[in-house]
């Protein structure tokens, strides 16, 4: 069976390095098979079937580190990496925080993460869902005329880890997607969007039609859509772009950012920073979730952490090193190379996004972003966008080719009102939610 | 491990296979890559990771369809599985059916754009007195300087590629990055700055770009963050600075010339050949054929000769970039655009080096003809919608200009606009082109390839800067 021999390899390497001189070791193997495919129009135009396997060390000796990652398998491959990354480990400093975590006993966990049906689903039958998206797109809308390829991938992936204070675990986990790019003309311009769904169960999924109508009505939902005013207002973050905001508080909370001094949230714990309806969790023990899993990179069990509660910051998110340097204890957030989410998110309240639309006198209902943070520091936070109009409670015109900017702080204290639509479908995720106001940047507002 | 991991019979042999079912094309991509980064935090040096890959994938390709399949466990019998899970796709669409041709005897890479002669990693010392020095330099700078993070990588991969029409190429490509982001503290006030450079070079690179230089100027850019105002919000004449701003083109133009974009019409530019599409002072090219820019290749991930593609000439749009299966499909030549990842991707067309050459202004006359606007000196990244051209840029060091003058610098801004608008808006193009600084990568459909930008001061008659003060 597999994941045995993902734990006898993971074992193996870790007994290879401690005879090469390590003071001690750490192996994760992940084994994965990996269908994906692509269509466009009638055609199936992509298909690709990849067996990976790969491994990861975390090398200790003499109060250094070293890492090595690749596709070492048998005896001889490991040997030579081992060498290396030692030799170059001779050129790190000291570092008193530097090990591994206690051995804890990481049988017995069974989050639910494996899904015999995905591991049995045929190609034919894959191939059905992504032609479906595909057919689906052009009948949702007669305005959607070509497509970008619709997309639909999944995997059966097998984790073992081993290290030389005598854990060892393993698990098993599947996950599937399914996403869409229809493309609308509008005059000279193409109308795209990218929308997709993904979950560890087939039965989780949402159907390939049901997908496909959310992306064409993303995708027309900007015809004719023109540049705001530069004016303040009231953003109402849908649950997609809600997640991108969430990505950069978490990039916030990460030990690893606030240890070096790249965060805005650094040296703030027990403040009141956000409203009372901010209530952040990273948890890893959701049954089923996509970010779930029975222990972390290194052997942590998985645990849920709050991180904000009523707006006031609890807690930073830690792996053991960054624990030991800062003083405090792992959240079972290690992942190859740092520091990671489980599921990352944002509490729901009770209200759906249809009433906070009705609730927003005069705003923005967001629908995209693009940018990304570059640095965390500064606790800025400005995107472009895309969305559409509300006035007096009512959807009215689309809008784009704006930013909308505010300082993180403010922003999570202007959050006036959480929808209910969170789902588990990331490893960060949130529900929709309404900042009371930000700066939006559009057309002068000179008269 | 093994030296040269695939010999010209066995190729022939996956070659053979992959092709059985029919398709009219196949090719190998073999790639053995290795890489040593380390990293500083807190004065100290804090890791030092080794990353050693070796695998292949097999691709078939079938009119617009291609099946992949790679494998990480490296050996003739893989590969031929490989090779027959690739050819799936043809077995799904048989129409039509083609034989590789007898290999010829393996082609080595020109050095004329890197040493392909250099066979290991930089010597880990080297590596850790470069950082120790970026250190130094950028503490010792300014006593504001409070935190410093820099790592070093020096990477080697190796690429095999043979093809069914015959080919059989190898090429060693080698990339070094040093990069520094420093922290600066005044009060509760905080700035950063980051400053990168390398290329397809070697460490030696940093005897003539040295260290000190790359921590100076980073610390210099966090210093003017720290006194950085928040930016306005709204409307301005903006100028785009040398080298870095290459971003713009990059953005707001390269992606939406990308073959596969094009040939599906889903660009705004699909069918637009010969028209105009920018002001006629905007000439733009791709070239992956500049010595130790990060997008250069001896050729492309499908073997495929790169070379200097004419995409924008005087406003007029003059071509796509290609690779192979894009170029057949819309009946043109592959540009030897056609780039991946690693083994585990199949190629797509991608951008290597994109470039404007210079105009003719000034730029203290450029910013003395401003009386209300911004200088985006530096750019940190940037995102585009290809269909509508909306683009996004992050300011890392930018300016207001008041009344023809540099003013007060502004807090890490966002930059909105429409690429097909903002190049009909250019307005002036400065006489500093130059490429930016080598470190920049870019991401499409989930796959990282290093690129280079670079460009002459432009000056753009109105962008939107997203800032949180009302204007």
């Amino acid at each position: 069976m597999r994941e045995e021999e993902a734990r006898a390899r993971a074992q193996r390497a870790v007994e290879i390095a401690m005879a090469l001189g390590a003071s001690d070791a750490e192996a994760r193997i992940v084994l994965a098979r990996r269908f994906s495919a692509a269509a466009r129009g009638e055609r199936v135009t992509k298909l690709d079937l990849s067996e990976g396997r790969s491994l990861s060390m975390r090398l200790f000796i003499d109060g250094r580190k070293a890492m090595l990652v690749g596709t070492h398998w048998n005896d001889d491959e490991i040997r030579s990496g081992v060498a290396t990354a030692l030799e170059q480990a001779r050129y790190a400093a000291v570092d008193a925080f530097a090990g591994l975590p206690e051995a804890r006993d990481l049988s017995g966990v069974d989050l639910g993460l494996y899904d015999r049906a995905i591991e049995a689903r045929r190609d034919e039958e894959r191939l059905d869902d992504v032609r479906a998206v595909e057919r689906s797109i052009r009948e949702a809308d007669p305005r959607v005329d070509n497509s970008n390829g619709s997309q639909y991938s999944d995997a059966c992936v097998t984790m073992a880890l081993a290290n030389s204070r005598g854990v060892l675990g393993s698990y098993r986990g599947t996950q599937i997607g399914i996403a869409a790019s229809p493309v609308a003309s509008d005059g000279a311009f193409k109308r795209t969007a990218h929308y997709g769904s993904a979950a560890r169960f087939l039965a989780k999924m949402d159907a390939p039609a049901e997908i496909a109508r959310e992306a064409v009505r993303r995708t027309v939902a900007f015809y004719g859509a023109r540049k705001p005013k530069t004016q303040s207002m009231s953003i109402l973050f849908d649950r997609e772009v809600a997640a991108a905001v969430l990505d950069d508080i978490f990039s916030a909370c990460s030990a690893a950012n606030v240890a070096v001094g790249n965060s805005w949230l650094a040296g703030r714990t027990g403040e009141r920073i956000g409203s009372d309806l901010v209530d952040i969790f990273d948890d890893g023990t959701i049954p089923g979730a996509l970010g779930s899993s029975p222990f972390d990179a290194e052997g942590t069990p998985s645990q849920r952490t709050p991180v904000f509660e009523s707006g006031i910051l609890r807690s930073f998110l830690f792996d053991t090193y960054y624990a030991r340097r800062l003083g405090a204890q792992s959240t079972g957030n290690a992942v190859a190379g740092g520091i990671g989410p489980n599921t990352f998110f944002l509490a729901p309240g009770k209200a759906s996004l249809e009433e906070l639309i009705a609730s927003t006198q005069r705003g923005i209902l967001v629908l995209e972003t693009i940018g990304f943070a570059t640095e965390h520091a500064s606790g800025l936070y400005s995107r472009g966008a895309r969305g559409i109009a509300i006035r007096n409670g009512e959807l009215a015109e689309p809008l784009e080719e704006f930013t909308i900017a505010a300082p993180f702080p403010e922003m999570l204290a202007g959050i006036e009102a959480v929808a209910n639509d969170l789902k588990f479908d990331g490893s960060i995720t949130s529900p929709s939610f309404r900042v009371a106001e930000m700066q939006v940047s559009g057309s002068s507002s000179a008269p | 491990m093994i030296d040269e991991p695939i010999s010209a019979e066995s190729a022939q042999r996956i070659l053979d296979r992959a092709l059985r079912d029919g398709g009219l094309f196949a090719d190998i991509f073999c790639e053995r890559r290795s890489s040593v980064r380390m990293s500083l935090q807190e004065s100290a040096i804090h890791e030092a990771a080794l990353s050693q890959n070796l695998g292949a994938g097999v691709r078939v390709v079938v009119g617009e369809s291609a099946g992949y399949a790679y494998t990480e466990e490296f050996s003739e019998e893989r590969l031929l599985e490989a090779a027959a899970r690739a050819a799936a796709i043809a077995r799904l669409t048989a129409e039509s059916s083609s034989r590789s041709a007898r290999l010829e005897p393996i082609e080595r890479s020109h050095d004329r754009l890197y040493d392909r002669n250099r066979t290991e990693n930089a010597a880990p010392r080297l590596l850790a007195a470069l950082l120790e020095r970026t250190e130094s330099a950028a503490r010792s700078s300014d006593p504001k300087i409070v935190g410093v993070n820099a790592h070093i990588v020096d990477e080697l991969q190796e690429l095999w590629i043979a093809r069914s029409d015959g080919s059989f190429r190898f090429d060693r490509r080698p990339m070094v990055t040093l990069g520094v982001q420093c922290i600066a503290r005044n009060g509760k006030e905080r700035g950063t700055g980051y400053c990168a450079d390398g290329g397809r070079t070697s460490v030696a690179f940093f005897d003539s770009m040295t260290p000190e230089q790359i921590a100076g100027e980073s610390a210099r850019i966090a210093l003017v963050n720290l006194d950085a105002r928040p930016a306005p919000a709204g409307e301005f004449e903006t100028l785009l600075g040398a080298g870095g701003g290459g971003v713009l083109l990059h953005e707001a133009v390269g992606h939406g010339l990308e073959g596969d974009f094009n040939r599906r019409g889903v660009s705004l530019y699909s069918g637009r050949i010969g028209e105009r599409v920018a002001s006629e002072l905007v000439t733009i090219y791709d070239d992956g054929d500049i010595p130790e820019e990060r997008g250069s290749t001896s050729f492309d991930d499908e073997g495929t000769p790169c070379g200097h593609t004419f995409l924008v000439e005087r406003g007029i749009l003059r071509g796509y970039l290609h690779d192979e299966l894009n170029a057949r499909l819309m009946g043109m030549r592959s540009t030897g655009n056609g780039r991946r990842q690693s083994f585990r991707h199949l190629p797509q067309p991608r951008m290597c080096n994109t470039y404007m050459p210079p105009g003719e202004a000034q730029l203290e006359e450029m910013i003395a003809s401003i009386d209300n606007g911004i200088y985006a000196k530096s750019f940190a990244g940037g995102q585009v919608d290809i269909g509508k051209g909306d683009f996004v840029f992050m300011i890392a060091e930018g300016y207001r200009i008041e009344r023809g003058r540099l003013g007060a610098a502004v807090k890490n801004a966002t930059i909105v606009g429409n690429g097909p608008d903002a190049m009909t808006k250019v307005t002036e193009v400065g006489n500093d082109a130059r490429f930016a600084r080598r470190h920049y990568t870019c991401g499409k459909g989930g796959q990282s390839v290093p690129v280079g930008v670079g460009m002459p001061t432009l000056k753009i008659s109105a962008m939107s800067l997203g800032g949180t003060e009302g204007a």
